[in-house]
């Protein structure tokens, strides 16, 4: 393949959250992204969500921000409705065949205004609530869609089935419905594909134990979650769907559908069930005030990921109940409700009524994901996952292609959103020679100068066709425009939003000299940037505009009162002109970007930032605090997959030193740190100073020393890393003995350290089936609290059993007792499955020490980011952005953020390098716009604005005074409410504008 | 009982001391006022200057007033309120902690010359003060010694901070503090129906001349522009409209709150006598209620409008 | 007192309750037509002295609404604004302002009902208040006159 043959486009496949985040930072990067969805909009399962775990979040309103970016990004080519026919072509250079299935609506007319929804007289059942309620023929996905636009079911609609109705065409004022609309194939060409098809959950239906077909009182926890949302069918009420009261007591059922190959074959683990349903549990019950009573019927709590530990303690303190047992019947009663029978330790059987059971089902691959699959020549495991290693875990079989979400196996929202920046690191990283050849660039004529120029205000008020002037006398409005203080022109239009009026707001700004627009009609959530776009086209700019939001806020939930909705949008417009009279230009700056990293740590994390970032085309310098590269690596035999890490290292190494763009130091550390995003100067303690644009934490974690279980008394006592060392030298120790201790959770998942430590269980699986397959003769036990094998990793767990590993649990209050006689072991434990009490004399005990944070208080000072309680790195956002810091510039890697196998450090380690790139790559950076100003003549230097900035923008100058950082600031103003003399403003939302406002509300 | 003697020479022996060793370019202390039962601030420089330092049961300004942005070293002469300004002070960054030296007095309370003045109606031509614990007022033909406690200023009666605990010297030994609720009253308030409360604060503040004495008197004020003063927008009128002066107050005490140390500065500046400190100590109350924070009881404890809990309680947000 | 239509001045966060009151708006849920609504970037953009300026100028209630605890776009803001909004609701209810005039709360982008649910009883509360003849300016165009 040469070079020059590439092409710098990608092609995403899946607009849910993995890949939404993929296509974002693809975009970002200079690349040209198509990113082809099957339904009518974007946003995927999490679209579906109430709340995200574990910090209860509301799922639309963080992903939200990320459709609209999607949705408008100039470099994302949004193709809805649409399947992959064929890619042909080898890594670099492909060429993709489309099938864009119709939509009946014309995008470029539809505003969405829903009248069509309102006169369609079909009800289809409404997948988006899991078909819990029903929706029209013609529709949009959910309220908050992107594209939000309008879509017709063509099996239900009666025009397209029947030839009779046609309702649609009639009433859409914007003449958008199409009934001739037509498939269309189209090809286009990319350099890489990454595939983000993401899952459907488990269907219970055929699962006859559980009663889901035959009882309106067994759902699924997706259904659940529909209940519990504000958009749901019930508007967040939960309701027992047989009668529709309010359930007093509930029961989750944990694994339905994973870790089953009997009736399901999916022996995985769904990773996410766990937490999921205690998040379901929290809710339901804080929506009941406290009373509802909830059981959580589970095998093992998989609780492993950054804060659910904690997570789970708070469900049980708020009184949620854990049951470990397997449910073996579940039986509908007469009139509401389930009995549901099982068998929980000590083999008691027990039977208990609940009004409403919520089968946990887990993730699976879908027919149509499969076919996928297999049409591309992607290669999968058994359970239809695309196959991955551990050292390339996004890289799929065929060169070139990428995966990221549960594709690749069932995993959270953060571990899909790290994958997905990662897939754009790795997709990206032979296509460099092509950066930024198919991308567009917006060009506007430089704006004209209108400082010192009296405000010369032009009011366009829209009629949305009928559903602003149906309610709203826009007439009115324009007249009372009229009146207003610097109003020069007031004007209706029919759709502001149109092409031809825009075209038309541009004309009148030149003819009136216009120098501030005011646009009465919808919201500036969605059509400001639209507006600002106009502006810019016009030669003004951009922030000399102000919107009132007469039909979401007015005519829309006014409309039985024309009277009053007239004054409203009477007053709306005029809080509008008011701020507008008032705003001033804002300049955007453009600063330098030094396109080096810096990467703090020489573990894998570091090793694979740095590489990505090489393959990017950027350089870095890597600082180890130790003399050797590698970090905790170097003491770890095998991955759970069984891939040699000493063989894996040494070739990681090599390429670090032979890469020309890549410095690392050993022996150092950090010593003093100026500067921020595009342009920090780190000095080291050999004394050199590292100018870079941009900064990767990946300062790693260590082992627990642990205190107990005799470690330190006796030899033979070793921890996890200390095994593995004996292993890679085939110690005699390991080899003369026939029988192993397994200790799990050594200092972890206890009130001190309250986390997993996530990796452990896993490695434990290994090792143990390692060990059985060498010496079958082996006698092994894995002394337990819950088996956490999370994802494929289920099956280590099954195999292990297979081969005779002994799993026994303990709890926290009944740990395994260590004893020695003549140098001998003694392990002591209760086993509760039987209530027996076991006796073993192991030859090696090893114990999973708890994997502790190094607890960088001092870096991350010097960096102005901060660590959790366990003294872990924290991040910008838990779910959407896990591998930044909330600081500009800043990025994360490893397990410096939480502990985690090799194969997910390498993915946030690919991650922390893509997100990195859309600073890097940006030779200037703009900043300014919206953000906070200082008056330094009225600041006393209290220091109240440094204090309450969430993005340390704010620092004190040299005089002692408050300055901005307009690289750092977001523009929230919590600074300048805070400010007791008001020193700092927020530009577009000056004190002034704001009270201009006040003032003409009332 | 000590004299109000010895407070004297030890004060005025710490400060030449300071001088003379160049640990301060200035002390800030008291002098005697022009007119009986006042006093005046001293800004001693030179050792000899130190004599003029005094003590008194009428020591109510607050010197920390004068620290916020004074350049060098200084010490201040500081009971247990003024001290915890001007600990506040150094956290809020209006003076260096390494150029502050606090020579603390430990206090038995200041004096309300009203309260003086309303047991002792004659013309008062004299005043003799030997002991921090009473007074003799003299006139034509009288000469009556008043208790101090039952002269006391009203924030002075409830003050649990007399000692100046953060101090870098204390001036005698450790006085204890009052022990009273000092909040007993703003809670009764709070148990009468809001058009009592209304009614109570609207005829606080009819006097108020919006004359900012007591801003002016306020070691927290130190901005370089006040609101009161700001012009764009304006946030007050400059009309006496009544509901203009209760802004004034409104803000004033969401300013202090946090911060205020009720050395009740303001009150005794206010010359038509408001009980300005009233809506301080509505806030003071909700600060310690709910974030359990007394301001100049540190040096490192972040100020509550600083900072957040994640679990910070507010069931009133619906 | 029944025909009394409040004035209520609505302060909203742009990334929550604003998103709420449009998709309110989506939904045609329909809410008394009694507020003006000032949209801010973040809760933690509310200067107490904007609730103080709504009352001063005659409205009759004040309310504030942004993201959950959490949810905040810029992190921390909520969570900032929350400790002003705690001393600002005690401050006023103290001094007798009738708490009803004055709501806070937080609705996400999600939450069109809750929007709907809180707008009725917003003005329902105000509206039982009656008119604010106590907490405002005696002459309102003295205020206007301040501004132009």
């Amino acid at each position: 393949m040469a070079s020059h043959n590439v092409v710098g486009a990608v092609l995403v496949a899946g607009g849910g959250v993995a890949g939404m985040q993929a296509a974002l930072d693809l975009a970002n990067a200079g690349y040209y992204v198509y990113m082809v969805e099957k339904s009518l909009a974007i946003g995927g399962r999490m679209s579906q969500l109430d709340k995200t775990f574990p910090t209860n979040d509301c799922s639309m309103c963080i992903i939200s921000p990320k459709l609209v970016e999607v949705g408008r990004h100039i470099n994302v080519e949004l193709l809805t409705l649409t399947d992959i026919l064929s890619i042909n072509g080898t890594e670099g250079n492909f060429t993709v065949t489309v099938r864009k299935n119709p939509r009946y609506i014309d995008m470029s007319k539809c505003i969405a205004c829903g009248e069509c929804t309102k006169k369609c007289p079909s009800k289809v059942s409404n997948n988006y609530n899991e078909n819990l309620d029903n929706r029209k023929a013609i529709y949009v996905q959910y309220a908050q869609a992107v594209p939000l636009k309008y879509g017709i079911d063509a099996e239900k609609c009666l025009k397209l089935t029947k030839g009779k109705c046609g309702s649609c065409k009639k009433v859409c004022p914007a003449d958008a419905v199409n009934y001739d609309d037509k498939p269309e194939e189209a090809t286009f060409k990319v350099g890489s594909v990454i595939l983000a098809p993401g899952f459907a959950p488990y269907k219970p239906s055929d699962f006859e134990t559980y009663r889901y077909s035959d009882s309106k009182d067994v759902i699924t926890a997706l259904e659940f979650e529909r209940y519990l949302g504000a958009t749901g069918p019930t508007m967040g009420e939960v309701v027992r769907p047989s009668d529709g009261h309010h359930p007093t007591k509930m029961a989750f059922l944990q694994c339905v559908g994973s870790r089953d190959i009997n009736r399901a074959d999916n022996g995985y683990c769904s990773s996410v069930c766990c937490m999921y349903a205690i998040k379901e549990a929290l809710i339901a019950k804080e929506h009941s005030g406290g009373k509802l009573d909830v059981s959580i019927f589970y095998m093992d709590i998989r609780t492993f990921g950054k804060d659910f530990e904690r997570y789970y303690e708070k469900a049980k303190a708020a009184g949620i109940k854990f049951i470990r047992s397997r449910v073996h019947t579940v039986r509908p009663e007469p009139k509401n409700g389930v009995k549901i029978g099982y068998v929980g330790d000590g083999g008691v059987a027990s039977e208990d009524y609940f009004d409403l059971a919520v089968l946990s089902h887990g993730l699976v691959i879908t027919p149509d994901t499969k076919a996928l699959s297999e049409n591309l020549g992607i290669q999968t495991d058994h359970y239809n996952f695309a196959k991955t290693s551990t050292f390339a875990p996004v890289a799929l079989s065929r060169p070139g292609f990428y995966g990221c979400g549960v594709y690749t196996g069932p995993k959270d929202i953060p571990s899909s959103v790290m994958e997905a920046s990662a897939a754009a690191a790795a997709a990206t990283s032979k296509l460099t020679p092509a950066r930024s050849t198919l991308t567009k660039v917006i060009n506007v004529p430089a704006p004209v100068d209108v400082t010192g120029e009296p405000p010369r205000v032009g009011v366009f008020v829209c009629r949305c066709g009928i559903n602003i002037a149906s309610v709203v006398d826009v007439e009115k409005v324009v007249e009372f425009a009229k009146t207003l203080p610097f109003v020069e022109y007031a004007a209706v239009t029919m759709f502001a939003c149109s092409q031809d009026s825009q075209e038309k707001i541009v004309s009148l700004i030149k003819e009136y000299r216009l120098n501030r627009i005011v646009v009465s009609a919808c919201s500036p959530r969605t059509h400001e940037p639209l507006f600002q776009e106009t502006l810019a086209a016009a030669g003004l700019n951009k922030y000399l505009y102000e919107m009132a939001n007469i039909r979401n806020h007015d005519s829309w939930v006014h409309a039985n009162n024309p009277v009053e909705a007239t004054r409203k949008a009477m007053d709306m417009t005029e809080m509008a002109v008011a701020k507008a009279a008032l705003l001033v230009p804002l300049k955007e700056n453009v600063i330098d970007v030094d396109p080096t990293a810096l990467v703090i740590g020489g573990g894998v994390a570091g090793l694979n930032a740095a590489l990505t970032l090489s393959s990017q085309g950027f350089k870095s310098v890597i600082v180890e605090k130790e003399q050797r590269s590698g970090g905790n690596a170097n003491r770890i035999h095998s991955t759970t997959k069984g891939e040699d890490v000493a063989k894996y290292l040494e070739s990681l190494k090599n390429k670090v030193l032979d890469d020309p763009k890549i410095t690392l130091v050993l022996g150092s550390e950090v010593d003093k740190v100026e500067g921020y995003v595009g342009n920090f100067a780190t000095t080291l303690t050999t004394g050199e100073t590292v100018k870079h644009g941009v900064t990767i934490i990946a300062t790693g974690a260590k082992e627990h020393k642990p205190t107990e279980y005799l470690y330190g008394q006796n030899n033979k006592v070793v921890t996890q890393l200390e095994f593995d060392e004996m292993i890679k030298s085939d110690d005699d120790a390991v080899r003369n003995s026939k029988t192993f201790v397994f200790v799990q959770c050594v200092g972890s998942r206890e009130p001190e350290r309250m986390y997993c430590s996530k990796v452990c269980c896993g490695h434990t699986a290994h090792t143990a089936v390692e060990l059985k397959k060498k010496n079958p003769g082996a006698r092994i036990f894995v002394l337990y609290r819950d088996m956490r094998t999370y994802a494929q990793k289920e099956d280590l767990y099954k195999e292990a059993r297979d081969l005779g590993v002994i799993f026994v649990r303990y709890t926290l209050e009944n740990k395994p007792k260590f004893s020695e006689a003549d140098g001998k072991i003694k392990v002591e434990i209760l086993d509760p499955v039987s209530g027996l009490r076991l006796l073993i004399n192991p030859d090696m005990a090893i114990l999973a020490a708890a994997i502790v944070s190094g607890r960088e208080t001092e870096l991350a000072m010097k960096y102005k980011v901060p660590l959790d309680e366990d003294g872990w790195f924290f991040e910008a956002h838990q779910k959407l952005r896990p591998v930044d810091f909330a600081t500009d510039g800043m990025f994360l890697a490893g397990i410096a953020h939480y502990p985690k196998p090799m194969d997910e450090v390498i993915a946030q380690a690919q991650a922390a390098a893509a997100r990195a790139v859309t600073v890097l790559t940006q030779p200037k950076m703009t900043v300014g716009g919206i953000v906070a100003e200082i008056n330094q003549a009225k600041c006393s230097g209290c220091g109240v604005c440094v204090a309450v900035c969430p993005f340390s923008a704010i620092s004190l100058d040299e005089k002692g005074k408050s300055v901005v950082n307009e690289a750092m600031c977001k523009g929230c103003g919590n600074c300048a409410s805070s400010c007791r003399s008001d020193a700092p403003s927020l530009r577009g939302f000056t004190n002034a504008g704001l009270f201009a406002q006040i003032a003409s509300a009332l | 009982m000590p004299a109000l003697s010895d407070i004297n020479s030890k004060i005025r022996e710490s400060a030449r001391k300071l001088l003379a060793d160049g640990r301060a370019e200035v002390v800030i202390g008291y002098r005697q006022g022009t007119v009986p039962m006042t006093t005046s601030p001293m800004f001693a420089r030179k050792p000899a200057e130190c004599d003029q330092l005094i003590w008194s049961n009428f020591a109510r300004i607050n010197l920390a007033n004068y620290l916020p942005g004074r350049p060098g070293k200084v010490a201040l002469v500081a009971k247990g309120c003024d001290a915890r300004s001007a600990v506040g002070q150094v956290t809020e960054n209006q003076i260096l902690k390494d150029n502050l030296y606090i020579i603390g007095v430990p206090c038995t309370g200041m004096i309300d010359t009203n309260l003086v003045l309303a047991k002792e109606t004659r013309p008062i031509k004299e005043l003799v003060e030997t002991t921090d614990e009473a007074i003799t007022v003299k006139g034509e033909g009288f000469s009556t010694e008043i208790n101090k406690a039952d002269v006391l200023r009203r924030n002075c009666q409830t003050c649990a901070n007399r000692t100046p605990k953060l101090a870098d010297e204390l001036i005698g030994p450790e006085t204890p503090g009052a022990n009273p609720d000092d909040f007993a009253d703003i809670k009764a308030l709070l148990n009468k129906t809001p058009d009592e409360r209304m009614a109570y604060f609207k005829d606080l503040i009819k006097d108020c001349l919006r004359c900012y004495a007591c801003r002016n008197a306020c070691p927290l004020c130190y901005c370089p522009i006040c609101f009161v003063d700001e012009t764009r927008p304006q946030w007050l009128g400059k009309s006496t409209d009544p509901m203009d002066t209760l802004t004034f107050h409104i803000l004033r005490g969401l300013h202090c709150s946090g911060r205020c140390t009720s050395c009740g500065a303001c009150e005794t500046a206010c010359p038509v006598n408001i009980k300005v400190r009233e809506f301080n100590r509505v806030t003071e109350l909700t600060v310690q209620n709910n974030w359990h924070y007394e301001a100049g009881q540190s040096w490192d404890q972040k100020p509550p409008l600083t900072m957040f809990q994640t679990d910070d309680q507010a069931d009133f947000i619906k | 007192m029944s025909d009394f239509e409040p004035k209520i001045v609505a302060f909203f966060c742009n990334w929550c309750t604003y998103g709420a009151a449009d998709l309110a708006g989506v939904s045609r849920l329909d809410y008394p037509p009694n507020f003006r609504v000032v949209r801010l970037p973040c809760t933690g953009r509310l200067n107490p002295k904007f609730i103080m300026e709504a009352f001063k100028r005659g409205a009759d209630g004040v309310w504030i609404s942004g993201c959950h605890p959490g949810d905040c776009h810029y992190i921390a803001g909520n969570y900032h604004a929350r400790r002003k909004f705690v001393l600002m609701h005690q401050l006023l209810e103290s001094i007798g302002v009738d708490p009803n005039r004055l709501r806070f709360s937080w609705i996400s982008s999600a939450e069109a009902n809750k929007f709907q649910a809180m707008a009725r009883d917003v003005v329902e509360h105000v509206k039982a208040c009656g008119p604010n003849t106590t907490f405002r300016k005696e002459d309102l165009k003295l205020g206007l006159a301040e501004v132009a």
